[in-house]
């Protein structure tokens, strides 16, 4: 029957719905730090009183699970599966369905498990909600620009690093979000310096995500520090972002620009 | 207890097809979902009840059809059934179901994640297909104009 609707895309976009505003975090490359980025910025925008969910679509290759120390147990009541709590956002990780076991899925199943876990995942009613994308411009990103398209209040967050080879990569991805009329909220260039005694470093010279931006008619959000404390933060229990005050303060500022951008 | 969120789905959904259509209502609804979503039918024919109260879904009879699971291996060629797959489910991985705390295994609430949770049975890979039973889909709605 051509004219039924698709009963669990409907209510997985009816899900999505339940945050007033939805960023999906994306790049064209792997490697440049989007998990990342994505369980930072969503712990920053939490620390400033938002209520915010972290949907991990990662489905090869999934790293927030063990990025947040999270029990590998989900529990499910009658409105379906309730999301993960930990310091203070809600998540969702088919990482937490299935551990460490590889993920052998093809095309038109991959784009049906997501609905599926979209759809029956009962998200709070929630300011923002952060989608983390893998990299590349595969299933899993075309599924979130079909939901996201219709969604009030959307954007894309795009990460890259200084390396130019990233660039050339995370091009493609701009060009595809762009040529969906996607709302593109900028660029997040990691890994750009670190800090040695009081001095800031450039080691692969200033960066050149700012160029990048304006060709796609956007900006360059933040630079970000490499922190090399990052993993002993999280074995020993504190958030990623923790792990100096630089790191800190950087999503701190991120995620007061990405609340202004998507303000209204 | 899936069943409560799919039949809310359902409800949804039919809700927004009359709306979008200008049905009168809706007399029938078929649907069909894979048997390896172990579908507690009276529980969702109750959710589909008490949740329909109140909306153009009231009263609308429903009728649910089970497809039968097939499973087929493309490194070894074999084809297995929903039986086999309960023999050889490992049951590392499962959801608690509230309240009572009972364990699932994930595969009853998300079929596509088959080749994350089983091997095929006879050369023990995971490259094999889903051939059918796996989604739930409407496949037939009658309506008053």
């Amino acid at each position: 029957m051509k004219d039924v609707p698709d009963v669990l895309f409907e209510e997985a976009r009816r899900k999505l719905s339940r945050a007033s505003k939805v960023v999906a975090v994306t790049a064209g490359k792997g490697g440049v730090g989007k998990s990342f980025v994505s369980i930072c910025l969503a712990l920053a925008l939490a620390e400033k009183g938002k209520k915010v969910g972290l949907l991990d679509l990662d489905i090869h290759g999934s790293s927030i699970p063990l990025a947040l120390n999270l029990a590998r147990e989900v529990r499910a009541g009658k409105e379906g599966f309730e999301p993960v709590k930990k310091y203070g956002i809600e998540i969702m990780s088919i990482g937490l369905l299935t551990g460490d076991a590889p993920v052998l899925i093809k095309g038109g199943d991959k784009m049906d498990l997501i609905t599926t876990l979209v759809a029956l995942t009962n998200w709070r009613v929630l300011d923002f909600l952060i989608i983390d994308l893998p990299p590349g411009t595969g299933d899993e990103v075309i599924w979130t620009i079909r939901v996201i398209k219709d969604l009030g209040s959307a954007g894309a967050l795009v990460v890259t690093t200084p390396s130019l080879l990233a660039h050339s990569v995370v091009r493609r991805n701009l060009e595809l979000l762009s040529n969906e009329k996607i709302n593109i909220l900028g660029l997040v260039e990691n890994m750009s310096y670190f800090i040695c005694g009081k001095e800031k470093v450039w080691p692969f010279g200033p960066g050149s995500g700012d160029v990048l931006a304006r060709e796609f008619d956007t900006r360059l959000l933040i630079q970000l520090p490499i922190e090399p404390n990052v993993e002993k933060a999280i074995s020993e229990g504190f958030p990623p972002h923790h792990a100096s005050k630089e790191l800190k303060n950087a999503f701190s500022i991120l995620a007061e620009t990405i609340e202004d951008l998507m303000k209204g | 207890m899936h069943e409560w969120s799919l039949a809310e789905a359902v409800i949804n959904s039919l809700i927004k097809f009359g709306e979008e259509r200008g049905v009168a209502s809706i007399e029938e609804v078929e649907v069909t979902y894979g048997e390896i979503m172990e579908l507690e039918v009276s529980i969702f024919e109750t959710a589909f009840e008490q949740l329909s109260k109140g909306t153009p879904l009231e009263g609308t009879k429903l009728v649910l059809k089970e497809e039968k699971a097939k499973f087929k291996c493309n490194a070894c060629g074999a084809e297995w059934d929903f039986e086999t797959v309960e023999r050889i489910l490992s049951d590392e991985f499962s959801v608690v179901e509230e309240p009572h705390g009972t364990r699932e295994s994930p595969l009853h609430f998300l079929p596509q994640l088959a080749p994350a949770l089983l091997k095929c049975p006879s050369c023990g890979s995971r490259d094999f297909d889903l051939t059918s039973g796996k989604g739930m889909r409407i496949s037939k709605v009658v309506v008053k104009t």
